[in-house]
């Protein structure tokens, strides 16, 4: 495997540093709002992870997919901007401040990174995608 | 009775004017996620709206005033129109709107109703757009408040159109390369 200890390090260095970044934007300013972001990113993956196995049998054509993998993309999709428009929402009615919208959301995309490249890295792949 | 393809259908006037976007194999899966970033992009636009209500202050150095005008249900009501004509749209089979050529729908009262759900889906929808840009214009334009409070129109009409947009891409995104033909000139 080409992925070893080193991406297994590496990872969860960054995913370390994103959630400091989340808790310290909440920390810094005594307002916990910003917690909210690392859920959802954490969250943002488990659709896609429960529809996978819903669609895609044998005997569909190449490039088909059934409607619960699209439900899975969707709400997927649902998640990773609301991950990002929380923040920004939040601070731009001034709930919080702008530095920890920011710091949020720079917390959650390496969060939500790693775990994508995490997924990525380790696939037991004999399945595309 | 089966439509011909459109590049030599001789009953046709206009050329399609959509251009032909080949993403290859991915094209179902990016129209998708698509849909869901328009999706939540427009619910946060509105509720970005209502949040901002909820906690409107003058400016630090004005007279503390009360805001004149608050994000009220008056205002969910377009969305809301719009969010069941999304609903109802993606409810419905899209193999029965294609009728008899589909084989396995033969019944034609399935294909009528079929296309009557689509109707009020779509009505529901154009409904909700239409109703936030009439609140728009009755409830701030006409009233003549500040820029601060025009906003919250803005976001409900924006998010109407993101919406539909979504709906839109997702249909696109759903049918398949074989029918795409056909369901762009429906």
């Amino acid at each position: 495997m080409a992925a070893g200890l080193k991406t297994v390090i590496l990872l969860s260095f960054v995913l370390a540093v994103g959630f400091l970044l989340i808790i310290l934007s909440c920390a810094l300013w005594a307002n916990w709002l910003p917690l909210l972001v690392a859920l959802t990113f954490v969250l943002a993956p488990l659709p896609n992870a429960l529809f996978a196995h819903c669609g895609a049998d044998d005997f569909s054509s190449y490039g088909e997919t059934s409607a619960p993998v699209d439900l899975g993309r969707f709400l997927t999709a649902v998640v990773v901007v609301t991950g990002f428009a929380l923040p920004i929402v939040l601070a731009h009615s001034e709930v919080i401040r702008p530095a920890a919208c920011a710091m949020s959301i720079i917390g959650g995309a390496l969060v939500y990174g790693t775990i994508q490249a995490y997924a990525a890295a380790f696939r037991q792949d004999d399945e595309y995608e | 009775m089966s439509l011909p393809r459109s590049d030599y259908d001789p009953r046709r006037v206009c050329l399609n004017p959509f251009p032909d976007v080949n993403l290859g194999k991915h094209r179902r899966t990016i129209g998708i996620y698509l849909a869901g970033a328009l999706f939540a992009l427009a619910n946060w636009t509105f509720l970005d709206a209502a949040i901002l209500s909820a906690h409107a202050h003058p400016p630090y150095e004005d007279p503390q005033i009360p805001p004149p005008v608050h994000v009220t249900f008056a205002d969910w009501i377009p969305g809301l129109c719009s969010l069941a004509g999304m609903l109802v749209v993606n409810l419905i089979d899209k193999d029965r709107i294609r009728g008899e050529d589909s084989g396995f729908s033969g019944d034609s009262g399935a294909v009528w109703r079929a296309r009557l759900f689509l109707f009020i889906g779509f009505a529901l929808m154009a409904g909700g757009l239409a109703g936030s840009i009439s609140l728009l214009v009755l409830k701030y334009v006409l009233k003549d408040y500040a820029e601060q409070y025009t906003y919250y129109g803005y976001a409900n009409v924006s998010q109407n159109v993101a919406l539909m947009l979504s709906a839109i891409v997702l249909w696109i995104a759903q049918s398949a390369q074989s029918e795409y033909d056909y369901n762009l000139t429906l």
